[in-house]
């Protein structure tokens, strides 16, 4: 088995159900571009903590819970990381995914080369694309690289005609600002995008930083309040966005 | 959804509230009553003996009551059977403990007890005459041990097992407690292991866990059945015959005449009752009482006064703890539902607000057997009355209807510990699951019943296919027949983990150390898993046989001493064969033999493949000998057994052995026959008692300590499931539930937090429809995290009526012992990304 044909897998994780509609598996990759201060999955940029394992093996672990994704509509969902850094092996998943006509979705981070979206185009039925911050520099300064190459590649998706829901993580202090969220709404109209579904902070992934001997980008935040979230989805909602706040 | 009527809060916070007590007037005038008829007919005894109790007994009305009929002299007081022998050797033996869990007993009940049931009883009971067949067939396995065994057994078992035996220890560090009390509680042991059977099995001295034949007694009311009875009697052919249908004229008038008391008390009270509202309810219960159940019922209160009549006076009949279930209620209300809407003679708001005191009612049930519950007074509902909701009806059609919704809103208002069953089919309306899931949101009550897998299994048993659509859940989990069956669902019981045990000391269980069994040879010298499973599979048939055959005994003794004549004359078949129900007069008969710590003894099974014989990294002796210390010195040793693969993670090589074990133990059991001419059934239920079933259970190859638990009803190991609720459904549903007779239980913690999304609710509805689809029987779920279970350890006040299932009944959690609370929060709970 050569390198490409595999790839490095952090986490299986069954009856994932804020990943897409429906019942469905989360296969998370290493490898990440970005740095964000704030990931819940640091074990995504140290591959020690992977396993190398080729797609026909994870389609077996995902194929065990056939029957919950033909009830429930769930399907595969291929995260990370950013998941579409090693194209090979999870255009083999996707393919295999279709062929037993699973729902296919894919979170990314956009922060990737276009080639590998369009390599998978055909094979994903959702794209999860994270919007973090709209000021580019501040997106630098938050995750280690500007906004130009994740736009561009959101209008790549978008011109292609695929499906893309936009996702937010909602961090108080940080993008929560009466300003990112108006520009974020600018963003999601010019993109003919109807919903944005906020992902609101939360403190489980700190533990893992400890565990892992890493230290996080940013200091933990306070996790949004009830009000933040109210306050974030009516600004939003004011602006015509459908706002879905994830569990 | 609603909020609870103000009259039905009221009635609760009666219930929680009340005192516990101990009433003598069912057990004082059914022995005065027996003391006279000696040598009458058993059928004919017991019919009298139950008029006797129904003209004597106190009649209570309780303030803004609009259903009546109660069981005691008291708001809470269970009815106590002593002809049975289970409540004369509790009181005999144990009725310090009783008053230390708060129960209250007036002096002259207490010398009643004393000076009149328990002596007349004495070697009368089913309890003695059981115990002395099982003797008379070398079935008994006696704990004949020295004061000096009994001490170093405690040292093995760990200083608590003996007690939990009897009474739950709040804390086991309280020794000086515990050494004043030890001498009765071994007392106690040594009288109650009477009734051990060889190889640990459990025949307990009742039957009974029926449905009652409700739906005969709204069409034809008790005069109808008085009718037929008369009628068979003509064409009777021996003096039996005649003597049965000579008591059910007996018990159709002794049902008569209790409810004309309720008339006549509701009369009375009306004088007494300035309220123009209270007076109006007052005649209507006089109207109502003075129709049903002699007359069948015209009307929505009529039906249900009708069915709560029946259903307690069978309580009466039968005592406590017999599992006396109400059946599908949505199914047999509604044509007179539906009648009154039309009529306009009822609103659904009033029909919702007898529904909730009819709820509230059926919670209001205890059984005094010390060890089901906690240390104080802890277990209304535990007499499971549980109730049928949804489902196909004989037609094969959807039948859920507007009452099943009504009902499902009744318990969540109430918000007690009702055990209720939702039974699913493929043709269920498409939201069912998941508004029953929602229920969750506010209570732990439902249970999921898969209909296609529960019809196939009734139709492999011998029922008709109309019949078997028809189905009930008694008891826990356990489906039987809709009034037309005698089945004692519960009450024989094996443990699986016994037969390993006996594999290692060579037919011998280590507790009571008798050689029971046969020596299956040297488990050091077996050299193949296969020879060793083998081996297993040996000691399992011969604990089938034993509790079968102490099962036969056991009916045969009800069957020719103690009849109830007025449950069977509900019952189809009964008045057809002139025969009472333990006689086998019902349509369908059947026996049932549970099988406990199913999920302990796949991960043993597993654990001795994986090291003994794969990796042969442990020798058979070592383990042996680490099992017969439990451990002592071996810390190393078990903490590799620990890492064994686990049952219930989706794992093909552990399920297989599931697979099998519980196919081929269904088969064991299916091919005995009962002593009425039907066979057994097995089930996988362990009713929240795994807890003492562990007790004398030695330590297990799957790292498991002596006096643990063992694992619960067909659910994997406590802690065992690692890989989310579908590895755990994929790990169930490998196993053929159509087998399983009667029924199998799955108890699963839902994530935290998962139900605060409409997509949480959705996901878990999903959940339950794929494992219906894989032919899974039964799940339920409680929806409470850890943290809220510590939180109301540590404060039991804030949290009284916090609920949870166990295995099968609902329980408040506060009021369960310390253990089993710790054991429901030792249940995995399942991380959900998020």
């Amino acid at each position: 088995m050569s390198e490409s044909d595999a790839f490095r897998v952090f986490d299986i994780q069954r009856f994932s159900i804020y990943d897409g509609p429906g019942i469905r598996t989360t296969v998370f990759l290493a490898g990440c571009a970005l740095r964000c201060g704030w990931c819940q999955n640091p074990e995504a940029f140290r591959g020690e903590h992977a396993t190398v394992l080729r797609p026909d093996a994870v389609m077996a672990e995902v194929l065990k819970d056939l029957d919950y994704y033909t009830v429930s509509g769930g399907g595969l969902t291929v995260s990370g990381g950013e998941p579409l850094l090693h194209i090979a092996p999870v255009q083999a998943l996707l393919t295999a995914a279709k062929r037993h006509g699973l729902h296919t979705c894919v979170q990314t981070s956009g922060a990737v080369s276009q080639a590998h979206l369009a390599a998978v185009l055909d094979l994903v039925d959702l794209f999860q694309f994270d919007l973090k911050h709209m000021n580019s520099a501040r997106h630098k300064q938050l995750t280690g690289a500007g906004t130009e190459r994740i736009h561009g590649n959101a209008r790549f998706l978008r011109d292609q005609g695929a499906t893309v829901q936009f996702r937010m993580p909602l961090l108080p202090g940080i993008n929560d600002d009466a300003e990112n969220l108006e520009r974020t709404a600018d963003f999601l109209l010019g993109h003919g995008a109807a919903d944005l579904r906020l992902v609101p902070y939360h403190r489980l992934y700190v533990d893992k930083y400890a565990a892992l001997d890493l230290t996080p980008g940013l200091p933990a935040l306070v996790p949004p309040t009830a009000q933040d979230l109210q306050r974030a989805t009516e600004r939003l909602a004011a602006r015509g966005l459908a706002v879905a706040v994830d569990g | 959804m609603s909020a609870l009527h103000p009259k039905n809060a009221a009635h609760k916070a009666a219930l929680l509230g009340a005192e516990h007590w101990l009433c003598m007037e069912r057990a004082r005038y059914y022995t005065e009553s027996h003391r006279e008829s000696a040598g009458l007919h058993p059928s004919l005894r017991a019919a009298r003996a139950m008029q006797r109790v129904f003209e004597k007994m106190t009649v209570r009305i309780e303030p803004d009551e609009l259903l009546v009929g109660n069981r005691s002299s008291q708001l809470i007081a269970p009815p106590i059977a002593p002809e049975r022998g289970d409540f004369t050797f509790i009181f005999g033996h144990l009725m310090e403990e009783l008053k230390e869990f708060g129960y209250r007993i007036s002096p002259s009940d207490e010398r009643v007890l004393r000076d009149e049931i328990i002596p007349y009883w004495q070697g009368k009971t089913v309890r003695d005459a059981k115990i002395a067949a099982f003797q008379r067939h070398g079935l008994s396995s006696p704990l004949n041990v020295s004061p000096r065994e009994i001490r170093r057994k405690l040292r093995t078992f760990g200083v608590g097992a003996l007690v939990r035996l009897v009474v739950e220890q709040e804390d086991e560090g309280d020794h000086l407690d515990l050494v004043a009390r030890l001498p009765r509680l071994l007392r106690a042991v040594r009288a109650g292991s009477g009734d051990n059977l060889k190889g640990r099995g459990r025949c307990t001295d009742t039957q009974a866990h029926i449905v009652l034949g409700h739906k005969n007694v709204l069409r034809l009311g008790f005069s109808g059945i008085d009718a037929a009875a008369r009628a068979r009697r003509k064409s009777a052919k021996t003096d039996a015959e005649r003597a049965f249908l000579d008591s059910v004229e007996l018990s159709c008038e002794a049902m008569r005449a209790f409810s004309e008391r309720f008339a006549v008390a509701a009369l009375a009270q009306v004088g007494a009752t300035s309220d123009p509202e209270r007076r109006a309810e007052l005649d209507a219960i006089a109207d109502i009482c003075t129709r049903v159940p002699w007359l069948p019922p015209q009307t929505f209160a009529e039906a249900l006064q009708a069915i709560w009549f029946t259903q307690n006076a069978a309580i009466i009949s039968y005592g406590a703890g017999s599992g006396i279930t109400p059946g599908r209620v949505d199914q047999l209300l509604f044509p007179y539902y539906q009648a009154d809407l039309a009529g306009g003679t009822l609103t659904r708001a009033h029909a919702l607000r007898l529904v909730e005191e009819f709820i509230i009612k059926l919670n209001n049930n205890v059984i005094i057997w010390p060890n089901i519950g906690g240390v104080r007074l802890n277990h209304l509902g535990s007499d499971v009355e549980n109730i049928t909701l949804g489902g196909v009806g004989a037609d094969g059609e959807d039948a859920t209807n507007a009452l099943t919704m009504l009902f499902m809103e009744a318990i969540t208002n109430t918000n007690l510990a009702t055990t209720a069953s939702f039974r699913v089919s493929k043709h269920s309306p498409k939201d069912f699951v998941r508004q029953v899931v929602a229920i969750h949101r506010e209570t732990n009550s439902p249970a999921f019943l898969n209909d296609e897998t529960a019809i196939q299994a009734m139709v492999r048993d011998g029922y008709r296919l109309e019949d078997a659509r028809e189905y009930c859940l008694v008891g826990c989990v356990e489906p039987s027949g809709n009034g037309d069956t005698y089945g004692a669902t519960g009450g024989s019981k094996v443990y699986f983990p016994t037969a390993l045990d006996m594999v290692f000391n060579r037919g011998k269980t280590s507790f009571f150390g008798n050689q029971d069994g046969k020596d299956t040879g040297d488990p050091t010298r077996m050299g193949t898993f296969a020879a060793f499973l083998a081996a297993f599979y040996t000691q399992l048939e011969s604990l089938v046989g034993w509790v079968t055959d102490a099962t036969n005994l056991r009916d045969t003794i009800w069957a020719e001493n103690f009849h109830n004549p007025l449950i069977s004359s509900t019952i189809d078949g009964c008045i057809h064969h002139a025969e009472d129900m333990t006689q086998g007069g019902a349509t369908y008969n059947f026996g049932a033999v549970g099988g406990g710590g199913l999920g302990t003894v796949v991960d043993s099974l597993a654990a001795i493949r994986t090291f003994v014989y794969e990796e042969k990294s442990v020798t058979m002796a070592e383990l042996r000998d680490a099992l017969a210390s439990n451990f002592r010195g071996r810390a190393a040793l078990r903490k590799r057994l620990l890492t064994g693969p686990r049952f219930g993670n989706d794992l093909h090589p552990v399920d297989e052995l599931a697979r099998e074990l519980v196919a081929r133990f269904c088969a064991m059991v299916s091919a005995r026959k009962t002593a009425c001419g039907g066979h057994f059934k097995a089930s996988l239920i362990s009713y929240g008692l795994n807890v003492y079933e562990g007790a004398l259970e030695p330590a297990t190859p799957d790292g498991r300590m002596a006096g643990e638990p063992l694992s619960n009803s067909m659910s994997p190991s406590n802690g065992a499931e690692r890989r989310g609720p579908t590895a755990t459904l994929n790990s169930l549903a490998r196993i053929d539930h159509t087998h399983i007779g009667y029924g199998n239980s799955l108890n699963m913690r839902l994530p935290v937090g998962v139900l605060k999304s409409e997509k949480g609710i959705e996901s878990v509805a999903h959940l339950v429809h794929a494992y219906f689809h894989k032919g899974g029987f039964h799940v339920q779920f409680n929806a409470v995290d850890s943290a809220t279970l510590r939180a109301a350890q540590a404060r039991p006040q804030d949290y009284a009526d916090l609920i949870v299932r166990v295995s099968g009944y609902s329980a408040y959690f506060t009021r369960l012992g310390r253990r089993i609370q710790d054991d429901i929060i030792g249940r995995t709970e399942f991380e959900t990304s998020t």
